[in-house]
């Protein structure tokens, strides 16, 4: 069985299925950390496999919101759980996108430049520097 | 914190859309799909927000990157015309090599993240119980829900009655622009560098040239390697290409 599914096992009573559909209904901070988790993972491959730039450039679009996601959801357990500063998430978030918004900008300023000067946007023909 | 009836079936649903759209967007062959694709992915993730109680910032989510940064992707894809991606000439993906060790380290960064996820939450939840004073979960749970809906019964109801006004998004607000005030400056001109920086990059050899006063057959004369912008310089480069290439190789 999935160990993360299995992730509310405090309470003892119940069997192993029970938690299981506990986990499916109750849905908590841990299944937005593995969200989280897989759309990261998701980008970091599409930025290793992928020859399009510009694809490469949306898989970093989806890292960063894989760490808004994991964000947010932190914000949340911790006004939850009555903390003071649980805005601090959100606010992070907002400078993310702000971030990510000028990453945007300024790479595909270089993938102009880059697709005049050498009229490629495959990454494996982008070679000047390479040894 | 834990979600239940309709919430849960919505973050099922949305988190499967948000991971489906994901893959898809780096499986797709034509780049115009991709961008689509990433669009319901963050649209997505913008519900989870909701979900989450954070409707400022699915919506500026919505606004931010859905309305202006992925405009800003399409109309570059439209710019750079990859036509032989379309029609399937071309290899989407690196070499088999390359492709083979990122499916690797994408499954053992994915068992890493979820074994640790997995040993760091049970902490978690025994320091909460502790904090709260409960004996498991579900006492716990029933005592969050109390403190929420008293401080529900608190809140303001809307026009409609049909529900209360939370303050959450006056308290981002807040905080924003009182003990976050000097980052948030600090992001406005990190804002102007990059519009001013992909104002530079993005201008040709001939608006280069006239914003220096010169003309661009100086330009060429400077620097005669500097490719001009007109059909014949095109045609010069792709020419030259090859050769190049090849003293490369040797």
């Amino acid at each position: 069985m999935n160990p993360f599914f299995a992730l509310l096992l405090q309470d003892t009573s119940g069997s192993r299925l029970d938690a299981i559909k506990q986990g499916i209904q109750h849905p908590d901070l841990s299944k937005f950390l593995v969200i989280g988790a897989l759309l990261f993972i998701i980008g970091v491959a599409g930025v290793l496999s992928r020859r399009n730039i510009i694809v490469i450039f949306m898989s970093i679009e989806l890292i960063l919101n894989a760490a808004n996601l994991n964000f947010i959801a932190f914000s949340r357990y911790l006004r939850d759980i009555g903390s003071i500063d649980a805005v601090a998430g959100q606010v992070f978030t907002v400078f993310i996108i702000v971030v990510a918004a000028a990453e945007a900008a300024i790479g595909l300023g270089i993938v102009i430049a880059l697709y005049r000067n050498r009229e490629t946007i495959w990454v494996d023909e982008i070679d000047l520097l390479k040894w | 914190m834990s979600l239940s009836g309709w919430e849960a079936v919505f973050f099922w649903v949305f988190s499967v859309a948000a991971l489906l759209a994901g893959l898809l967007t780096i499986m797709a062959r034509n780049a115009v799909h991709s961008a689509l694709f990433l669009i319901s992915s963050l649209v997505s993730v913008a519900a989870l927000f909701i979900l989450l109680g954070a409707e400022f910032i699915a919506g500026v989510q919505i606004l931010v990157y859905v309305g202006g940064v992925m405009v800003l992707f399409l109309f570059v894809i439209m710019l750079v015309n990859v036509g032989a991606e379309e029609r399937g000439r071309e290899r989407i993906f690196n070499r088999s090599a390359q492709v083979t060790a990122s499916v690797i380290f994408g499954l053992l960064l994915a068992f890493g993240l979820v074994y640790a996820l997995n040993q760091g939450y049970d902490g978690m939840v025994k320091r909460e119980l502790r904090e709260h004073d409960a004996k498991d979960v579900e006492e716990l749970r029933a005592q969050i829900q109390e403190q929420q809906a008293d401080e529900q019964a608190k809140l303001q109801s809307s026009a409609t009655g049909t529900f209360r006004i939370t303050k959450d998004t006056e308290r981002v607000g807040g905080s924003l622009y009182r003990y976050a005030s000097l980052p948030f400056e600090i992001a406005s001109v990190l804002l102007l560098v990059a519009i001013i920086g992909s104002v530079m990059l993005a201008r040709t050899t001939k608006q280069e040239a006239s914003a220096d006063d010169l003309g661009p057959e100086v330009l060429e004369k400077q620097n005669p390697e500097s490719r001009i912008q007109n059909s014949e310089g095109k045609a010069e480069s792709r020419i030259q290409e090859p050769e190049s290439r090849m003293e490369e190789n040797l």
